[in-house]
């Protein structure tokens, strides 16, 4: 063997994924923070925290408007987009092993577009009675994403597995199938109000956060992440193939189908919850990973910190950014995605591989 | 350890690919697998990593079917190069050579110091020690052939499984590939398309047609110009190597076999 004689350019790419975890969780709790303080009513930070420790100690909140604009209003919201944005970066990184496709997102299985329809279909037709961001909107949403993903499955599904590929073509096609149903509804839909609800959801946004709608994430996003962690080998082996995975002792097949599964109840609560948020489940991912590459081990918990992140940051943008209104967050993130993937292709294909 | 298929019958989409094998790969020999395309040498070797099922028939090791091991624990024993290549998931090598350890490891278990020093063992006997921080995708065939093997290494297998390892590769790196099995002698079950290079490197070889395997043996007593004409449909006959004195097949590359010459076998 002739071995070039090149200084190791060991972790030279890679940054260490812990110190980078820590600075992650620290900017993650400083965003959660600024996003309390800031919006129409300016809050100072230390007043802030002052309200949620006397919350989390049990003690009488003092009644006021800080009080309620903290814990009622922005805390939740927070914490909504901060369990949304890790959820949708786990989501992205386990679809793409799924499908062994880096650029992969929700949106290619159809199912973001199933619970957009269930969404939509409870718009348009009057089912979500409970307010327009109430629950029952959200059960609709998640029914659409469990009705999609049953039928994505029994299309793609031959000899008790998926083939990648298979289930790539089989989820674009009728996700594209659904969202043609739900332009026709939009169309339908009787006044402005109707389509303006609508079109936020499908944009995606996090104005309808309360501490009910955060049960469902706050329970799914842990679950999955352990989940995931759980299988974090095997997924690396997943990455190289189906053959190299069955030499390794994993049973590609059986991952597979459960990773399937479980992106798609993570989907169906996300959408349920926020909307189709677009590109976060496809940049978090892709961008960690050129940061801390793709072993799964550290690729996980970074993406969801990441993911989280992000999408606190943003949603502060998108309360802030105009006086009068606020903007959709899938707006935001597709305004700052789009650019975003087309560096990242950039950088990818000028390096020449 | 040993590996022994008896009646191995494998079916793939519906059609036999795989009918009635036996075959025996020694402890510490290397056995070759050749046959034109889609003669079923995959398929067979699939069977053998246990990434397919057995229609019928065993795959044994030292008398132990390895459908009745654990996925993990067959893992540990069998180590398997296939011919896929994977995607561009921004692995470094050294993390694909450590996905070696994957039958050895619990969910959550981290890197203990004997994962470290069987990665670095690995690396370094595939001569790859100074490239651990590379991409996978950015290596030359070559070099991504010696890291893949270098993962096989990390398993500790008894038994690697190897097919058509050579393939792609240019003629130095062939020989440097096959250079390296040589010099581990482990249990080891290789499919290759090159006749010449099987004539020197296999201790034994297996030849498959249609399925079916229709010579076993040494390799100077297997490849003779009948079953070359009849199996492989070319013109060749076989002398001394002028260097090593292995068996040399001299091919007629102007007209293919004569149709119909020889029974089969």
């Amino acid at each position: 063997m002739i071995d070039t004689l090149k200084a190791d350019p060991q972790e030279a790419r890679s940054l260490p994924a812990a110190p980078l975890a820590l600075a992650l969780s620290l900017a993650l709790l400083a965003a959660l923070t600024a996003a309390v303080a800031w919006g129409s009513t300016s809050i100072p930070a230390g007043e802030v925290w002052a309200v949620v420790g006397r919350r989390l100690s049990g003690e009488a909140p003092r009644p006021g408007t800080d009080d309620l604009i903290v814990w009622q209003l922005r805390v939740p919201r927070a914490l909504l987009a901060a369990l949304v944005g890790a959820g949708l970066g786990l989501v992205g990184t386990a679809m793409q092993a799924l499908v062994r496709n880096p650029l992969a997102d929700p949106y290619f299985l159809g199912i973001s577009n199933g619970a957009s329809l269930g969404a939509v279909a409870a718009i348009v037709l009057g089912l979500g009675t409970g307010g327009v961001f109430g629950l029952g909107l959200s059960g609709a949403a998640f029914a659409g994403a469990l009705a999609t993903f049953a039928l994505v499955w029994a299309v793609a599904r031959r000899r008790g597995g998926f083939a990648p590929l298979r289930l790539v073509l089989a989820g674009v096609a009728i996700g594209q199938f659904l969202s043609g149903f739900t332009s026709y509804l939009v169309l339908q839909a009787g006044d402005e109000q109707q389509t303006h609800s609508v079109l936020f959801w499908l944009m995606g946004s996090l104005s309808g956060a309360s501490w009910p709608l955060l049960a469902a994430p706050a329970v799914a996003v842990p679950v999955t992440l352990l989940w995931l962690l759980a299988r974090a080998r095997p997924l690396n082996a997943l990455l190289m193939g189906d053959e190299t995975a069955a030499g390794l002792g994993v049973d590609a097949t059986r991952l597979r189908r459960e990773l399937f599964t479980l992106t798609s109840l993570l989907t169906g609560v996300l959408v349920a919850v926020s909307g189709a948020i677009a590109f976060v489940a496809l940049m978090v991912p892709h961008a960690c990973r050129l940061v801390v590459g793709g072993d799964h081990r550290r690729l996980l918990p970074v993406s969801a910190l990441f993911g989280a992140l992000l999408l606190v940051v943003v949603d502060i943008v998108c309360r802030t950014a105009m006086d009068t209104q606020e903007l959709p967050v899938g707006v935001v993130t597709s305004l700052i995605g789009a650019p975003a993937l087309l560096y990242l292709l950039d950088r990818r294909l000028g390096s020449g591989s | 350890m040993r590996i022994e298929i008896e009646d191995l019958h494998v079916a793939y989409d519906g059609r036999t690919v795989v009918s009635g094998a036996h075959m025996i790969a020694a402890e510490g020999e290397i056995t070759g697998l050749v046959g034109p395309n889609g003669s079923g040498k995959s398929t067979l070797l699939r069977t053998v990593y246990r990434h397919l099922k057995p229609a019928a028939g065993r795959v044994l090791l030292s008398g132990t079917d390895l459908r009745r091991l654990s996925p993990a624990e067959a893992a540990r024993h069998v180590a398997a190069l296939p011919q896929e290549r994977g995607g561009d998931f921004e692995l470094t090598v050294r993390e694909v050579v450590a996905m070696g350890r994957t039958p050895y490891k619990r969910a959550f278990a981290g890197e203990d110091a004997t994962d470290r020093d069987v990665v670095a063992r690995a690396l370094g006997d595939v001569g790859m020690a100074h490239h651990t921080g590379r991409r996978f995708t950015e290596l030359s065939g070559g070099e991504r052939q010696r890291v893949l093997l270098a993962r096989a290494f990390a398993q500790q297998p008894d038994v690697l499984v190897l097919d058509e390892p050579t393939n792609h590769l240019d003629i130095r790196h062939q020989v440097e590939l096959l250079a390296l099995l040589r010099e581990r002698r482990r249990t080891t079950l290789v499919s290759l398309h090159d006749l010449n290079a099987a004539a020197s490197v296999c201790d034994r070889l297996h030849v498959l047609h249609d399925g079916h395997v229709v010579a076993s043996g040494p390799p100077r007593d297997v490849l003779l110009p009948a079953l070359l004409a009849e199996v492989f449909g070319v013109r060749a006959t076989v002398v001394d190597h002028p260097l090593t004195g292995d068996p040399l097949i001299a091919f007629d590359h102007r007209v293919p076999a004569a149709t119909g010459t020889g029974a089969r076998g």
